[in-house]
């Protein structure tokens, strides 16, 4: 370790490296999965011990390290390396100075690669080899679990190998294009604040059930609601929280509590339900 | 009983594989059809597993979890109608109906518990990295296993010791007098990634890029719903004539992350145009920068300060 230390702005990641990275994302990325900070302390606890050969033990730069990595984060746990690359070729290179620059390009990226992943091996894969597997077993015929098996398992070769290609594209990033740093940034930012309004549209699926009977009319709340525009109701929500949160004293454990009570009792009397 | 100890410990602790296989892995092993198939080679008929496997895997095709939110417990449902339906001869078609498919619904909420649970491994974790405390980091983050295997392993071990009587008087009991919770719960699920979305944007440069914020927002509204309504309509015809044979599918995520992709470059270009020409002001700009993101960072510990929004 201390050897390490005096070798701070430079360190280039090993194959150990790799594989101890790799091997704590594929077992224990998701673990400390929470609503407030969802994969923070897993993002943290995957580089952690490049962290420390970064900066070395017991520095301050480390700490300051730590907290930026134990921030919110949520991505598809299927590209997240690929994030994990990139910024360990900055750190690496840069030291604690290029923390900022870190924190902006993991949170640019975070989002599109959520809505990518997502939509490839939450929703595409689970749907084609589910229906194949689902449609020999329900004959009794065991041959499509297995295919699956083989299918993701690959997948995982595939995030295996990832780490290293993202590492040496963000040290190419590092070393050859200074000035591209920041628009890149800005870059990921940008398409980090769409991917959320798209998430907002599309991710929060609640809606007002309450039809209103004025006489012999009855009159469905949630149509008027789409009249104005769709997803109105989880735009508010969403603008409730931020304001919410932005509050002294707020902390995003509060808020939960708050939503879950409200979401309890504004549903209990039919004014919010699922979609 | 219709159980023998070991195959309720086997089934419990397979549940409890289940759900940190989906978090981790994912071999499938974590789906319905293999959780069919496991359990029912636990219960000694790998047949029935299949068949019941196979039906839930079908109700659940399509549904991923996004971006956080709870889905239905497909594997859990399917385990427990399993052993049911081999344990008590109960019909595989009434095991699914009757077992399967409400407590996949009902075990949602132990998926929201969890998640909220590790809320207080992520402090713990604060607090190591104040004491620079590696191993306490580390383990921490991995103690959060321990709510998400047993908000699995609890219900299906009490089910399956209980029996199916009990199994049975809850479930009519949540969809009873407790309905009012019990999709209240489910609504709070639904509503829950609102709080990390509104997070998320206290840490990006929301009020520079708000342009854009709209833009995906009002593009995906707008979209998801002809798609939504389109797929309705397909269904409605499908059901009307035998002849109508098209299906239509879901709005593509990918389709819109490709336009904000097209935005990013857009922005990109714009700003290494703006380097370019100006070289010497660059470094003043990279201070800038660095300066405004600070203020994201301080927010990120919690604590959310208010500066921002008055």
């Amino acid at each position: 370790m201390k050897k390490n230390n005096e070798a701070q702005p430079g360190y280039q990641l090993t194959k150990k490296d790799y594989n101890q990275i790799n091997k704590r994302s594929l077992f224990g990325f998701q673990m400390g999965w929470n609503y407030e900070r969802m994969q923070g302390s897993g993002y943290l606890y995957t580089i952690l011990p490049q962290l420390r050969k970064i900066y070395g033990d017991g520095t301050p730069e480390l700490k300051e390290a730590m907290k930026t990595h134990n921030q919110f984060f949520n991505t598809s746990n299927f590209f997240n390396t690929i994030i994990t690359g990139i910024d360990l070729a900055i750190e690496g290179k840069k030291g604690a100075d290029s923390l900022d620059t870190v924190a902006g390009i993991k949170t640019g990226l975070m989002g599109p690669f959520a809505a990518i992943g997502d939509s490839l091996f939450a929703a595409l894969v689970p749907t084609i080899m589910g229906a194949i597997a689902a449609t020999m077993a329900a004959q009794g015929n065991p041959l499509g679990l297995f295919l699956w098996l083989a299918v993701n398992i690959a997948i995982m070769v595939f995030r295996w190998k990832q780490l290293h290609f993202a590492y040496k594209t963000g040290t190419k990033l590092v070393s050859e294009m200074q000035g591209q740093l920041n628009a890149l940034t800005d870059a990921a930012t940008l398409l980090g604040v769409f991917i959320v309004g798209a998430l907002i549209a599309s991710m929060i699926n609640i809606q007002v059930p309450l039809v209103a009977h004025l006489g012999k009319v009855s009159l469905s709340v949630q149509s008027n609601i789409d009249m104005i525009l769709p997803k109105l109701v989880p735009a508010c929500v969403v603008g409730l929280v931020y304001w919410l949160l932005g509050k002294k004293g707020m902390t995003s454990t509060k808020v939960i509590f708050i939503v879950i009570i409200f979401a309890i009792a504004l549903s209990a009397i039919g004014v919010l339900g699922k979609i | 009983m219709s159980f023998t100890i070991v195959q309720i410990l086997l089934l419990t602790a397979y549940s409890m594989y289940n759900i940190y296989d989906e978090l981790q892995m994912n071999s499938s092993l974590s789906q319905p059809v293999w959780a069919g198939m496991i359990s029912g080679l636990i219960m000694g008929d790998m047949k029935t597993g299949l068949v019941i496997g196979a039906a839930l895997q079908l109700t659940v095709l399509g549904v991923g979890t996004f971006g956080g939110a709870s889905k239905i417990d497909a594997n859990s449902g399917t385990v427990l109608a399993t052993a049911f339906s081999i344990g008590t001869g109960m019909k595989a078609a009434t095991a699914i109906a009757a077992i399967g498919v409400p407590v996949a619904a009902l075990l949602t909420s132990f998926d929201i518990l969890a998640r909220f649970a590790n809320t207080y491994f992520q402090h713990k974790v604060d607090k190591d990295i104040e004491n620079f405390n590696y191993k306490g980091i580390e383990r921490h983050t991995i103690m959060g296993a321990l709510p998400w295997c047993l908000s699995r392993g609890i219900p299906v071990f009490l089910a399956l010791a209980l029996g199916q009587g009990v199994v049975k008087t809850m479930v009519t009991y949540l969809n009873g007098d407790l309905a009012w919770l019990n999709t209240g719960l489910q609504t709070a699920g639904a509503t829950l990634p609102a709080v990390g979305f509104a997070i998320l944007l206290h840490y990006l440069p929301v009020k520079k890029h708000i342009a854009y914020l709209i833009l995906g927002f009002t593009i995906t509204a707008l979209l998801s719903t002809v798609f939504t309504n389109i797929q309705a309509l397909g269904t409605g015809l499908g059901a009307a004539s035998k002849a109508f044979t098209t299906t239509f599918n879901a709005l593509p995520m990918l389709a819109i992350a490709l336009i904000g992709g097209a935005f990013a470059i857009l922005e990109y270009k714009k700003s290494m145009a703006k380097i370019t020409a100006a070289p010497a002001t660059n470094a003043a700009n990279s201070s800038d920068d660095e300066d405004e993101e600070d203020d994201e960072i301080e927010d990120a510990n919690g604590e959310v300060d208010g500066d921002e929004e008055e």
